[in-house]
């Protein structure tokens, strides 16, 4: 299987290559010596997509630190008289709490500070924190019962990210990257960003995060900056022109290419397919990162934030570029919710930070058409206590598992749906839970993708992203 | 050209070499189907998950992988097999069956039978369904060589079994590799690095029938060749200079890759190699350089996260420490067996609890379970160290006369009278903390906290003083080995946060004269950025001080400016609280001194000479108590008299042997310190049976006189009757070699593993290296002497497009080099690679701000600390390793993480590896070094120059055409630059080492242009 792949992989770049033959080294030669009979490029494995996709790509806006479901989505006027009560032990029910409150002496509730409104026609249920978001309540599907087994972040978020606690397995990312290919020529067809950060708490991120684990190493996401090159060695340290470097390239080419007659090694040819789709993208990236030729109204759209590179509503904006591009996996990280004190002044700046920016993006790619086949998602890597960390006046909310929200939209999604609930408490899921392995199952499905399907064996072993679980969260589906 | 012969069989026509089809044939051709061979591989894929070792997902009682529980009764009365009665045997009714709901395998299965695979089925059965022991659990014999009918081609053993099996497929090796070729491939595989244009030349002009012999024996025996074996040992021990999880703080644990590239130079044995790294510390009589090889084991990630449960971590690292060690001493995958018996081979849940019990007697902790360690020296550094030993033995003769010379006392004393004294060490009357730790009087003076770590500590120490004009406070915040991590603080990384300071001086003779003190300024020699003292002075209890503890480890003082002087007449009683109140909580400081001032303020340096010592000096000599005459000499010996030249000397010498070397994580055993139980679906906190120590029951047992320890363990896995070890191993360094293994999956020799392309071939290797009693060198030796090592990879598109993976060894290796290698090479023939051996790791180019912008949280990160002048140029295996965030230029080139365990790299072919090699500072300084060399040499003509540049790149001469290529490359890039001078300065800027200014600019840019080509040659990055 791994051979075939790397063999249409091959064959992908060679028909690159002489796609460009006729601005670049014109070596008619070089085309007899590979095979005419080329299949057509198929660039995904064979027999995928399983069935017809209700989304083409994916843009997943991850909220690294864990946003507080009480405070800006799981509406709970129940907490109005349970505020600064104790926590009753059947309610906490045996969960094992983090190092940081495990030695507290009380759980007081604390209700949220922050009002709900009900947004669009749906009458979706939204913090006053997020107003932008309201406007687009209609597309969205929102989902108050996600739940993981993981306490701390690191482990939480690799869950998120590859369906296991545990450093070592591949990406959502790349798993989408080996099964279905890529869509573009010019770009990566995974591509990763993060926000610049202010919050001096914030937790770390990794790149293990966009790793490609067993996979082969070049589905690993690959990350656009906001600082330096945009893709790391871009750009030519000497800054030389245009023509100098296409004639370096040609130089190398041919000297390839001599090689190869002599050799025989068809490593050699994607070598130099390789260096030409490096020369690509030294012009896709830099015009795919130039907002300038975005009209006034995006920006009216976005906010002013979003002209600055390394904003949320920059990479929101660059999100939707790369969507146009056939960028086949988008993600922004935005790091900053982890709120163990003082949730009352932190998540306000927070919500503020990313609101704009991710409701413009929904609005965006609805003008565009484009919603209907991309799948936008929004959320942490687990939820935050109903109870206070430390003194209930300043209130923080520790870590919490069992129950938390995130929203999903476009491509074969629900939109204007609330989904699953959780008890008076606001701690235990009461309905339709969603586990993070049927989160990635549901993702996969939208893209075409049987969850169980899409293996691969390492050290014996079929993998799957979603190991021996998950199951399609058919009630938000179209 | 092509000295490939064709005399395929159909069967193999396919580069897939489908092992089915080729089988398919081979049955149809009247062969008899093996078990092993055919049977056992498609039983373990599509039926074991259901009907194999895994007693609890078990369906219908039905076993498969036993002859025993396949041929018996079923409790439905049938029987799954009947040995040569394809009717009466269920299993070839249910995978035929029309009915769906009892075909098998099931629907939901997603892998059906292909009719290929149940023909297989079919025949064995009808021959008698014979069963064998999986081939690897079976001990290794020496095969005999095979008769092969091309005389003259084989030089030793390896090569009967090569090209017996290349003329039972109709094949032919190729013709030997060029001289140039062979060895640039030697030289990298054995040290990383190319061979010098001497060395070609001197291999070229050399016919004696051993030359090449001659150069295997010389790259054995070069230092590099250790360096290069230890880069691949690295990937399997997951080495990192940092702890992994989410804040990936360092940790200093480069000795013991030292002991590594010592190990492969000495060529120690390959049991002793194991035997050390697993078990070092359990030897008799253990040197510190066996207990500093455990450090092996240690290498595994450690968390520092706040709030998370130990006991879940520390469980991990110890599941890390068994899967690392079966996977690469014994090729099973029994991580798998962790949360329920392996579904494929025969190792229960049980079995791998009996593994893991030899790795869970460590005195460690989940979180920050940096212990146990020990210092030990780098074993690279012996022979400077015997040098040192003899030194000091002069220096101490010499500082026993020195010492007694006090003619320079008196004199010394009347000038630190008139300097006056400056800080005056307070000892503590009472000392009490709000959290209830334990304080603990020093001899210094200083405060050891311990005990108790609560999240919030406030200090409240009392103090007295018969000085007048107090003008300051000196806090010290000494470090004590008994804190975390040797820093001054109590967290686990070493920091501490004083958010508040309070004192109240009283007089002693009137208890009513009192006044809280306002402090008008604090300075501190060490502010944490946006950690400043100042802090410590607001009210503000969420700020205050703190001093990079997890990347710094060092003492800090601060001083506290008074802003009126205080002291009564007739003493001061001085109250000073210290406030630890940050939101991260046990962050404070973990052994405070406090010091007072009677000199200015704002003048007062923060280090100076102690009050009772300048007390004593003012005194005449007479008036003097013994203990101020005392006080006075020790301390003019210690730091000024004649001996103190001698005695820096000794101390910096002694660093040297001892103290310049950090700490290292070590194994040890802390026997009853836990019991191992059988965790319930692998969690920790769910244990049920208790075990004790054992060994899978399919392996050989344990020999009586091996202990039950680590390094019984050990013993057992490199006893000469071990089936796995040494099949493994050779299989290993076979894939270094030739980038496929004989066996394809070197991770996995159970029953979901590839079988060996040349059974007997691994069989030969295997006990090849235990009779050599475990010799590296030698297998190394045996391998590369070979005429199938020796074979050209120039053989054609055919044979590559025939046998893409080279499992029928019809050619030469031909592959790309690894991360390191590709950085290596292009610094060994720039001319900038220094060749120094061990030591700490060091920080290349690496483009801005990588580190901070996935983790700026202050205390746990930083920018990275980018090297410079020789820090640049080092081999590729010292380059710092951020298990988080590694070195772009590795990572590109398909360097794990090293999170764990590799025993395979991906070898990918991606624009970003191109865009790196183009445009990395590195390379393009590399390019600017090649080129300056190639100007300084005397050359007469241009084309000799590029000739020569050529050769470096590649090892050998250019075609014609090539010359021609390269020269219209050459002229071109020169034209670029005769006209745009900007051009020219900007590409001579790259890099920090400086242009060598002697030289045309013009000339050297485009000779640094043409030398970037001949960087990103195909050729130049590849083993050939």
């Amino acid at each position: 299987m791994n051979q075939v792949l790397e063999e249409s992989y091959l064959l992908t770049n060679r028909r690159q290559f002489f796609g460009r033959a006729s601005t670049g080294i014109g070596m008619a030669a070089l085309a007899s010596m590979l095979n005419a009979d080329e299949a057509p490029q198929m660039s995904a494995l064979p027999g995928l997509p399983h069935f017809p996709p209700r989304a083409k790509r994916v843009i997943y806006l991850l909220q690294s630190g864990a946003p507080s479901q009480v405070d800006l989505y799981d509406y709970k006027p129940s907490l109005e008289k349970l505020h600064m009560q104790e926590l009753p032990a059947e309610i906490r029910n045996g969960q094992r709490l983090t190092g940081m409150t495990a030695g507290q002496a009380k759980f007081p509730i604390v209700k949220s500070p922050f009002a709900f409104q009900q947004q669009g026609n749906s009458g979706m249920w939204l913090s006053e924190l997020l107003p932008h978001l309201g406007g687009v309540a209609d597309n969205l599907c929102l989902i108050n019962s996600m739940y993981t087994e993981a306490i701390n972040h690191d482990p939480a978020i690799t869950f998120f990210q590859s369906g296991h606690q545990q450093p070592g397995r591949p990406s959502l990312g790349s798993w989408l990257s080996y099964g279905l290919g890529s869509e573009t020529e010019n770009l990566p067809s995974f591509i990763v960003m993060l926000t610049k950060n202010s919050f001096n708490q914030a937790q770390p991120i990794y790149d293990r995060l966009w790793g490609s684990g067993f996979l082969p190493s070049r589905f690993q996401g690959v990350k656009l900056r906001s600082q330096g090159d945009p893709v790391l060695y871009l750009n030519d340290p000497a800054k030389l022109d245009q023509k100098t470097r296409r004639n370096l390239l040609d130089s190398i080419a041919k000297l390839n290419s001599r090689r190869e007659t002599e050799v025989g090694d068809p490593e050699i040819n994607t070598r130099i397919a390789q260096y030409e789709m490096a020369y690509k993208m030294q012009t896709s990236v830099p015009e795919l990162a130039n907002v300038n030729d975005e009209p006034e109204s995006t920006f009216s759209l976005y906010g002013e934030s979003a002209k600055e590179p390394g904003t949320h509503a920059f990479n929101c904006l660059m999100a939707r570029r790369m969507a146009e591009r056939g960028v086949r996996f988008i993600q922004v990280f935005h790091r900053g919710w982890d709120h163990h004190s003082n949730c009352q002044g932190n998540l306000p700046i927070l919500a503020k930070q990313t609101d704009q920016g991710s409701a413009a993006l929904i609005a965006d790619l609805k003008q565009r058409d484009m919603l209907k086949d991309t799948l936008v998602i929004w959320g942490g890597e687990f939820g935050r206590t109903v109870y206070a960390q430390g003194n209930p006046a300043s209130f923080g909310r520790d870590h919490h598992p069992r129950c938390f929200s995130i929203w999903m939209a476009g491509g074969g999604i629900q939109g204007g749906l609330t989904y699953g609930k959780t008890d008076d408490f606001c701690y235990n899921v009461a309905e339709n839970g969603v586990h993070v392995h049927d989160f990635h199952a549901t993702i996969l499905h939208l893209m075409g993708i049987n969850h169980e399907r899409l293996t691969y064996r390492f050290q014996g072993r079929d993998y799957r992203l979603t190991d021996v679980h998950g199951q399609v969260v058919e009630g938000i589906l179209t | 050209m092509n000295k490939f012969v064709h005399k395929l069989s159909i069967c193999i026509f396919t580069p897939l070499l489908s092992v089915v089809v080729v089988l398919a044939c081979l049955t149809a051709q009247g062969q008899s189907v093996e078990f092993n061979q055919h049977i056992r591989p498609l039983l373990s894929n599509k039926c074991f998950a259901c009907h194999g070792p895994d007693a609890n997902q078990r369906e219908a009682g039905l076993r498969l992988d036993l002859e025993a529980s396949a041929t018996a009764k079923l409790a439905s009365g049938a029987r799954a097999i009947v040995p040569g009665d394809l009717n009466q045997s269920e299993i070839w009714q249910r995978i035929n069956s029309e009915d769906e709901f009892s075909r098998m395998p099931p629907k939901e299965h997603s892998n059906p039978l292909s009719s290929a695979e149940k023909q297989l089925i079919k025949q064995w059965i009808q021959q008698g369904a014979k069963y064998q022991i999986h081939w690897a659990f079976i001990q290794p014999d020496r095969p005999l060589l095979p008769t092969v009918s091309t005389q003259g081609w084989a030089r030793n053993p390896v090569d009967y079994f090569v090209l017996s099996n290349l003329e039972s497929k109709g094949l032919l090796p190729a013709h030997p590799a060029e001289k140039e070729a062979l060895i640039r491939r030697l030289a990298f595989d054995l040290t990383g690095l190319p061979p010098t244009l001497e060395d070609i030349d001197s291999f070229l002009a050399d016919d004696s029938p051993d030359n090449y012999e001659q150069v295997v024996e010389k790259y054995l025996a070069s230092p590099a060749y250790g360096e290069n074996l230890a880069s691949f040992w690295l990937d399997l021990a997951r080495y990192a200079d940092t702890n992994g999880y989410q804040y990936d703080t360092e940790r200093k644990h480069w000795v013991w890759r030292d002991w590594v590239i010592h190990a492969y130079n000495t060529n120690k044995s390959f049991a002793d190699f194991t035997i050390e790294q697993l078990a070092g510390d359990l030897l008799p009589d253990a040197t510190p350089h066996q207990i500093l090889a455990t450090g092996f084991n240690r290498n595994h990630g450690i968390t520092i996260e706040g709030g998370v449960i130990g006991e879940e971590y520390r469980t991990e690292y110890v599941m890390d420490r068994l899967t690392t060690t079966a996977s690469i001493w014994m090729g099973l995958t029994v991580g798998c067996a962790r949360c329920h018996d392996h579904k494929y081979d025969p190792i229960s849940q049980k079995e791998f609890y009996a593994l893991y019990a030899y790795f869970n007697l460590v005195p460690e902790r989940g979180q920050n379970g940096f212990q146990p360690q020990m210092q030990v020296s780098s074993p690279l550094a012996e022979h400077r160290l015997s040098s040192i030993s003899a030194r000091l033995v002069a220096l101490q003769s010499d500082l026993s006369s020195a010492q007694n010379d006090l003619t320079g006392l008196e004199p010394w004393a009347q000038a630190l009278v008139k300097q006056g004294n400056t800080w005056r060490v307070l000892e503590a009357q009472t000392a009490k903390s709000s959290g209830g730790t334990t304080i603990t009087p020093q001899a210094d003076h200083s405060l050891l906290i311990s005990g108790l770590n609560p999240k919030n500590d406030i200090y409240t120490f009392t103090f007295r003083t018969e000085q007048q004009n107090l003008t300051a406070l000196r806090l010290q915040c000494l470090t004590h080995p008994s804190l975390p991590g040797g820093g001054p603080g109590r967290h686990g990384n070493s920091n501490f946060v004083l958010t508040g300071i309070e004192l109240t001086a009283s007089s002693i003779t009137d208890p009513n004269e009192s006044r809280k003190i306002t402090f008008r300024k604090a300075r501190a020699d060490y502010n944490q950025p946006r950690y400043n003292v100042m802090a410590a002075l607001d009210p503000n209890r969420s700020t205050g001080w703190a001093v990079d503890g997890p990347t710094r480890k060092e003492p800090a003082t601060a001083i506290f400016e008074f802003k009126d002087s205080v002291g009564y007449k007739g003493g001061t009683t001085l109250s000073l609280t210290l406030r630890h109140e940050a939101p991260f909580g046990t962050h404070g400081i973990g052994r405070p001194r406090i010091s007072i001032s009677s000199k200015p303020a704002d003048t007062v340096p923060f280090d100076a000479i102690d009050s009772a010592i300048i007390d004593a000096a003012k005194r005449a000599p007479t008036e003097r108590s013994e203990q101020q005459t005392e006080l006075l000499i020790a301390y003019y010996q210690s730091n000024f008299s004649p001996a103190k030249a001698i005695k820096d000397e000794i101390k910096r010498l002694q660093d040297l042997q001892k103290g310049g070397f950090p700490a290292t994580m070590i194994m040890r055993d802390q026997p009853g310190i836990r019991k191992t139980h059988i965790l319930n679906r692998g969690q920790y906190n769910e244990p049920t049976t208790e075990v004790s120590l054992g060994t899978p029951g399919v392996l050989p047992s344990l020999k009586p006189d091996q202990l039950k320890n680590r390094l019984g363990l050990a013993q057992w896995l490199t006893s000469d009757n071990h089936p796995l070890t040494a099949r493994v191993t050779v299989n290993r360094y076979w894939q270094m070699f030739f980038g496929t293994g004989l066996v394809k999956t070197a991770e996995d020799f159970g029953n979901q593993g590839t079988a060996p392309s040349h059974p007997q071939l691994l069989d030969y290797l295997a006990t090849e290296f235990i009779d050599s009693g475990w010799d590296i060198k030698h297998l190394h030796r045996f391998i590369v002497t070979s005429a199938t090592y020796r074979q050209s990879s120039k053989v054609g598109r055919e044979n590559y497009k025939q046998d893409p993976e080279n499992i029928f060894l019809s050619r030469g290796p031909r592959m790309r080099l690894t991360a390191e290698q590709v950085r290596d090479n292009a610094l060994a023939i720039s001319g900038l690679l220094l060749n120094t051996m061990g030591g700490a790791s060091v920080y290349p180019y690496q483009p801005k701000g990588i580190w901070l912008e996935l983790n700026n949280r202050p205390g746990y990160s930083r920018a990275y600390p980018q090297g410079t002048g020789e820090q640049l140029y080092r081999r590729s295996l010292y380059t710092f390793w951020k298990r988080t965030v590694p070195s772009p230029m590795m990572k590109t080139l398909d360097a794990p993480e090293r999170e764990f365990c590799t025993l395979k790299r991906s070898y990918t072919n991606t624009p970003l590896q191109s865009l790196l090699l183009l445009n990395g500072v590195q390379f393009v300084e590399a390019a600017r070094h090649m080129a300056s060399n190639l100007l300084k040499r005397p050359f007469e003509s241009d084309s000799q120059r590029i000739t020569h540049g050529f050769r470096l790149a590649t090892g050998r001469l250019p075609s014609h055409e090539e010359l021609s290529l390269l020269t219209e490359a050459f002229k071109q890039q020169t034209d670029t630059f005769r006209h745009d001078p900007l051009a020219v300065s900007n590409l001579l800027n790259v890099g920090d080492s400086p242009t060598d200014n002697a030289l045309d600019p013009v000339r050297l840019a485009s000779w640094t242009a043409f030398c970037r080509i001949l960087l990103n040659l195909d050729e130049t990055i590849t083993k050939g």
